[in-house]
């Protein structure tokens, strides 16, 4: 018996045990996007983004408080929460994997694919998403980029008056993700 | 027993690793407290400045209209629409976070006037700071040929603008004020001293409802009434449409004071239309 439980635990030692030092979290992302309405665009800003990854697992989980997006004129931001119905939908978040493989003993910039579930909303989609991951001094370095379709996520454009907003809104992020203590 | 006890615990260990490492984070608002800045939604009621103050970099452009009395010769004036309005074209720019200013001009005698707002105190959500004050400077020059020295073409407005946001639908604010004329009339007085009241009453994120009035205090030009506008905001994001009926034709302060000779009450007032866009640069 004692055997067993021996084996047990050089089996436990010997299998690639999971470290806090390759775990990264962020509570001061940068997130914008980019819209446009006809003759005009604007972008909306927010360093309030929250990520995790976790190489281990290849988990990768990412949200930002849709309050803190500032576009630089209070009533349109008051217009977009209402859009976005931030009451009820405080949040744009993503939850989902690393496929791409990455090498965190390297100091280059990685091209990196995630895969999994973006909400905003209420509403949830899966999105596959590319990037670029960089081991620095300071963390893990994230940068990605996409186009949302806000119909998909069955967010109404104001079209108001003068106004009517494209459908599409691009997105990115920016993040230094220190290790994890 | 030992063995089995290490390995146990080592299993715990690397279960609680392994799920505080695979747990969803849990999704946590920011929490910040917030100045209500947009309270009001214009930079101006109808004529009356409110503590309402643009972001940094941007820039409000206000085409603002006052047309002839609405009640009189309502046909043949189409009430007060043919009569030569008062137009007042301009742009204010935010300096800072709390400080603005800006220039207009009115096609009544030219007036060409420059204007600063800085905001001393904002009102808080967490209520640490209860109300919102906002001191205002306003020069207006004539720039009409009336073959007077140009120290005799200046006006000055002077204001603290005390307000509060009630709750999410109303605001209120009360504007001492005191204006002077370096040049006037028989009649007229160089100094004029008021308490503006203004209120706005949002009925949706996009209709709001606002009244202004000027009261004057002590010494006051012959003929002159307290003005009086009413009127519906409309909010569409970047424009703010205010449409209103005033007592007044003037869109600077010290004229409504000094100037104003109809009577709200008595059926005197015209319409006004106001256009308020903001661009971010």
């Amino acid at each position: 018996m004692d055997k067993v439980i021996l084996s047990y635990i050089v089996l436990l030692f010997l299998f690639p045990v999971v470290s806090p030092a390759q775990a990264f979290k962020t509570e001061t992302g940068h997130v914008e996007f980019h819209s446009t309405v006809p003759l005009h665009s604007f972008t909306g800003k927010s360093n309030h983004l929250v990520g995790k990854i976790s190489l281990p697992d290849s988990t990768v989980d990412f949200y930002v408080d849709v309050h803190t997006l500032k576009t630089g004129i209070g009533m349109r931001d008051d217009d977009m929460m209402e859009t976005l119905d931030a009451e009820n939908h405080s949040f744009a978040d993503f939850y989902g994997k690393l496929i791409s493989s990455f090498d965190p003993t390297s100091s280059n910039v990685q091209k990196a694919t995630v895969r999994g579930k973006f909400s905003v909303h209420g509403v949830s989609k899966q999105v596959m998403i590319n990037g670029t991951m960089q081991q620095t001094e300071k963390g893990l370095q994230v940068k990605a980029s996409w186009t949302l379709d806000m119909t998909d996520y069955k967010i109404k454009p104001p079209s108001i008056l003068f106004y009517r907003v494209s459908d599409t809104v691009d997105i990115s992020i920016d993040a230094t993700l220190p290790n994890v203590k | 027993m030992k063995l089995s006890k290490i390995a146990l615990l080592s299993f715990v260990f690397l279960v609680l690793c392994v799920s505080n490492l695979q747990a969803q984070m849990k999704r946590e608002r920011y929490q910040t407290v917030t100045t209500y800045d947009s309270a009001f939604w214009t930079s101006t009621l109808y004529a009356q400045s409110t503590t309402h103050f643009l972001e940094a970099r941007n820039l409000n452009a206000t085409i603002m209209h006052s047309f002839g009395i609405a009640t009189s010769d309502v046909i043949q004036n189409l009430f007060g629409l043919d009569t030569s309005p008062n137009v007042r074209l301009g742009v204010d720019y935010g300096i800072t976070d709390r400080w603005q200013a800006g220039f207009g001009r009115s096609y009544f005698l030219n007036v060409v006037d420059l204007r600063s707002k800085y905001a001393l105190l904002r009102q808080k959500s967490d209520g640490s700071v209860p109300l919102s004050l906002a001191i205002k400077g306003d020069l207006g020059i004539v720039t009409e040929r009336d073959r007077k020295p140009f120290k005799d073409d200046l006006s000055t407005l002077l204001s603290a603008v005390f307000s509060r946001r009630f709750n999410d639908m109303w605001n209120f604010q009360l504007s001492p004020m005191w204006a002077h004329f370096s040049d006037t009339g028989q009649g007229e007085v160089n100094e004029l001293f008021s308490i503006g009241l203004g209120t706005q009453v949002h009925l949706s994120k996009r209709f709001s409802l606002a009244a202004e009035y000027y009261p004057v205090l002590g010494d006051r030009n012959a003929g002159t009434k307290n003005a009086f506008a009413i009127g519906l905001d409309i909010q569409t994001g970047g424009h703010v449409f205010q449409l209103f009926l005033t007592s007044s034709y003037w869109q600077l302060e010290q004229y409504v004071l000094a100037q104003n000779t109809d009577q709200f009450s008595a059926g005197d007032f015209r319409f006004g239309f106001n256009i308020n866009r903001v661009f971010g640069l």
